[in-house]
């Protein structure tokens, strides 16, 4: 059979660059899991609700530049009320305490954020709102409908603008936990609470903020995000689907997270392309993914990146 | 009491986690019916010791013979199963359950009866739970923890979290039981308890002890066979009387002046 | 009659070991069995049976399956309505292929059984990987259960959506014939599905309370102490699978056979496995009373919020509403039972009953 080269790099393409999409979606989690060792289930719905206070507020005529800032004060706010309501008074509890927690967070803002705008599917145009804001005054569109054309192959202007969003996110926060004071203090958290806290890092003011940097990553993913899935309750189930990544890449590493959501991205694309063809049957995306993660793991069992546990007893 | 045969050969042991070497090719044997007290400055890797014998940690070289079999690559259920039982540094009793279901996992070999006739509490099942209380009653009679069998162990003082762990090692019957600092942490008095307590395990079921113990007068008065670690490296072994007046041993303990 | 153990003198093992060594306990739930049994059938509308009564027992058996993998073994799971699919698509089909002499609770535990081996296949990943990781495989079983029943018709009869479960699945042994009852009818189901749920939850605490049950709860609690006191690890966390899959397996046909009536995959979406997660943890992960208490709580409350909208703000609100304040009121519920209570709804109840076991001296 002639292999069609173009086609190939087409959909690995294609795969890279909703690989880094799962990957900003995976700093998410990671973030929170290096600082306070909880998987974030909420994770998912902070996406929902970050995208939804944004639609909500463009819809009712607010403006781009507008709508922006205030979606990220508001889960600045949220991250703030999480450390206070919830991470505080469970300081103590065990990790699965804390994970259920996570859960009853995310039922509680899936709720909350549906009771406040409402549960319709929303579509989100980022697209077109980034030419009214961005080019406006230029006249242009070019996120809308324009394609690059590369060695024959279309790639989406848009899909190439996330892109380089989610890659200056990831690109900001990793200088952020290497370099920074704040940064450091976050590390020194993760590794042992009472210790952070002997040598004077206010525990719970890291915690609010981790739990604001994720809300506002959360809102940038959510909006992302939103110009492929729509604005309901998808884009929780989408968010599942970028834990393979983290756990591939392993749940303490963002350069793991990064290459995590590579390899999803791609693995993905791929195993519906030409593993679904050998198999017969479509749609095996929606499992392939953790497939793949189960495959990665059963040799390296805290992922690519995870720190390796020696077991003391 | 006199040494009988070895039952336990260590011999040329290597540890090494990443680039630490946590023991360095370290040879000993414990003999049957004796109790022999591993000792050493903290990190000397003690713990690792007894983590290679009863199967946690594998080591890169080196063999561990228990009771005739090599047991170097054997799983820790696998050298339970051979007798051995041990007790942990730091507490490991399963903190959801009580004082009773915890001693009561202690006689998980000694089941022979399917989930299935357990779930249906019919004929061997229902026998067996009642054979393993008694035996369970017996230890915790031995060992003076009546009034304490249905209180969650989270809730116990540490003394009594490590007889309970204690407890759980013996109602297994083991021919051999390992013990890591046993002590550590106790007052006067409870050391002079888990001191008869080992010493009378060692007489009356003529079990091998190992154990680790930071406190000198206890390791002279109870053990008949001391073996000294220091960074990973045996520097002694002996009777508790060779041990007080080797060279090694009292620069490892005391510092060296050159 | 005061709540007391005076007098109630513990002479021997067997006796120490009972279910309930409270006399009180013992007749207060058979008295609640005979209820169950001989008065509920006849004084139940169709509606209290066919929208309370039975899908709270089809839940009960699934979370009391979740129950048992991730509050008893410590496995987590988000796979349970994956598990729940395969559960009735096999009962269906089994039913659906056999000879006359098939009936359902036959077909029940022989796709339960099926199902508690899908459950090792995709519980095997446990063996390597631990904690939080274990979810990608959970979810795996969840997806794959759709896919699968999607991407192959058979098993659903080559129908489009959902297929009607017929009738004549329900006689058991002609007794319907022969006797001229309705086994289809609500009271019928109702009735089965208690039988079922009954042994089951019957055989799960008997398992609690030996050596199985012990070796679970250790492997929970650390499992490197429980291989070195000898306790099979491996084998424990596969039964752990196994056994909770064929519950949430039975849990699922009897959701599909004895509530809905109809069959079809868009009843086990994830949704449905984090609604049973909830009713779990709010009931009280490693009690299995609890998960019938968080069963109770999480399906009933939507439907008396929705009571209370219509009865006392006059329709005040729409469905939407409910569902979105059911879902605030889990979460916060969750949130601080896990702060002040983390047993959940059991370990509550269990606290009432011991302050009035000592009860008037609180100490």
């Amino acid at each position: 059979m002639d292999f069609d080269w173009v086609f190939f790099i087409e959909i690995f393409v294609g795969g890279l660059m909703s690989g880094i999409m799962y990957s900003l979606v995976a700093i998410g989690f990671v973030l929170i899991y290096k600082s306070s060792g909880i998987f974030n289930f909420a994770q998912g719905t902070m996406l929902l609700f970050a995208a939804l206070t944004f639609v909500k507020l463009t819809e009712g005529g607010v403006s781009f530049w507008v709508a922006l800032p205030v979606s990220m004060g508001t889960m600045v706010v949220f991250g703030i009320l999480v450390e206070r309501f919830m991470m505080r008074p469970l300081a103590n509890q065990s990790l699965l305490s804390l994970f259920m927690a996570t859960v009853g967070l995310a039922i509680l803002i899936e709720g909350f954020s549906q009771y406040m705008w409402d549960s319709a599917i929303h579509g989100l145009q980022l697209a077109n709102f980034l030419d009214l804001a961005l080019l406006d005054p230029v006249n242009m569109t070019i996120f809308v409908v324009d394609y690059v054309e590369w060695l024959d192959i279309l790639i989406s202007k848009f899909d190439i603008f996330a892109t380089i969003v989610a890659g200056t996110m990831i690109l900001i926060l990793a200088v952020f936990f290497q370099k920074t004071r704040t940064g450091m203090s976050l590390r020194a958290v993760s590794d042992d609470h009472l210790a952070a806290m002997a040598v004077g890092i206010p525990l719970s003011r890291v915690w609010a903020l981790v739990w604001a940097v994720t809300g506002i990553i959360a809102l940038i993913a959510g909006l992302l995000w939103a110009e492929r899935v729509s604005v309901s309750f998808t884009l929780v189930e989408a968010v599942l689907k970028a834990l393979p990544v983290i756990l591939i890449g392993g749940l303490t590493s963002i350069p793991g997270a990064i290459v995590g959501g590579l390899i999803i991205g791609v693995g993905e694309k791929m195993g519906e392309i030409y593993l679904g063809d050998l198999i017969g049957v479509q749609g095996i995306e929606t499992w392939f993914s953790y497939f793949i993660a189960l495959v990665f793991l059963l040799f390296r069992p805290s992922g690519l990146f995870g720190l390796k546990i020696i077991e003391r007893v | 009491m006199a040494a009988g045969n070895p039952i336990l050969q260590i011999d040329n042991i290597t540890l090494a986690f990443g680039g630490v070497t946590a023991l360095n090719g370290i040879s000993f044997d414990v003999a049957e019916g004796e109790i022999c007290a591993v000792i050493g400055p903290n990190g000397a890797g003690k713990s690792s010791m007894l983590n290679v014998i009863s199967g946690v940690y594998v080591p890169q070289t080196g063999r561990v013979v228990f009771r005739e079999q090599d047991c170097t690559r054997k799983r820790p259920r696998q050298i339970a199963q051979l007798g051995m039982a041990r007790t942990f540094q730091n507490i490991a009793l399963f903190q959801g359950m009580t004082v009773l279901e915890n001693i009561l996992t202690g006689r998980c070999m000694k089941i022979r009866s399917t989930w299935i006739e357990q779930g249906l509490n019919i004929g061997r099942a229902r026998r067996e739970e009642v054979e393993n209380r008694r035996a369970v009653e017996e230890v915790i009679e031995f060992l003076h923890l009546q009034g304490i069998r249905k209180t969650p162990v989270g809730k116990l003082p540490y003394g009594l979290q490590k007889r309970v762990e204690l407890a759980r090692a013996l109602v297994a019957e083991p021919i051999m039981l390992l013990q890591d600092e046993p002590m550590t942490g106790m007052n006067l008095e409870e050391k002079k308890d888990m001191s008869c307590f080992a010493l009378e395990i060692n007489r009356e079921f003529g079990t091998t002890i190992v154990l680790i113990e930071h406190d000198m007068s206890v390791v002279m008065d109870i053990s008949d066979h001391v073996v000294v670690l220091d960074y990973g490296a045996k520097i002694g072994d002996g009777t508790p009387d060779e041990i007080k007046n080797n060279r090694d041993v009292i620069d490892a303990y005391l510092g060296v002046t050159h | 009659m005061i709540y007391r153990e005076t007098g109630t003198f513990i002479t021997s093992y067997i006796e120490d070991r009972k279910l309930f060594p409270i006399p009180f306990d013992k007749w207060a739930m058979a008295l609640f069995m005979l209820f169950m049994v001989f008065v509920i059938p006849f004084i139940a509308s169709d509606y209290w049976l066919a929208a309370h009564l039975i899908p709270i027992l089809a839940y009960g058996t699934a979370a009391l399956g979740l129950n048992l993998l991730t509050g008893m073994t410590g496995q987590l799971s988000l796979g349970t309505a994956g598990f729940m699919c395969f559960g009735a698509f096999f009962t269906f089909n089994i039913m659906l292929r056999s000879p006359e002499w098939m009936n359902l609770p036959l077909a029940l535990m022989l796709a339960g059984t099926v199902t508690g081996v899908i459950g090792i296949i995709f519980g095997l990943p446990s063996i390597r990987i631990k904690g939080f990781y274990l979810l990608v495989s959970t979810l795996a079983a969840q997806y794959f259960a759709l896919w699968f029943f999607r991407s192959y018709p058979y098993f659903l009869n080559y129908a489009t959506a959902t297929v009607t479960l017929p009738d004549h699945h329900f006689d058991l042994f002609g007794i319907g014939e022969t006797f001229d009852v309705d086994m289809a009818s609500f009271e019928a189901k109702y009735l089965l599905s208690l039988g079922i749920v009954t042994a089951l939850a019957l055989f799960a605490k008997n398992l609690m309370r030996s050596a199985t049950g012990r070796n679970f709860m250790a492997v929970r609690d650390m499992d490197i102490a429980a291989s070195v006191i000898g306790i099979p690890v491996i084998r424990t966390k596969m039964l752990a699978f196994f056994v909770s899959c064929f519950y949430c397996g039975v849990g699922g046909a009897l959701f599909c056979y004895a509530y809905l009536q109809v069959l079809g995959i868009r009843t086990f979406e994830m949704n449905r496995s984090f609604e049973i997660l909830f009713m779990v943890i709010i009931g009280g992960l490693g009690s299995i009373a609890g998960s019938f208490y968080g069963t109770i709580l999480v399906y009933e409350f939507p439907i008396l919020f929705s009571w209370a909208g219509d009865y006392i703000f006059k329709g005040a609100f729409d469905t939407a509403v409910v569902d979105n304040v059911a879902k605030i009121m889990y979460g916060i519920l969750i949130i601080a039972l896990l702060i002040r209570e983390p047993g959940g709804l059991a370990a509550l109840w269990a606290t009432a009953k011991q302050k009035l076991r000592t009860w008037p001296f609180p100490h």
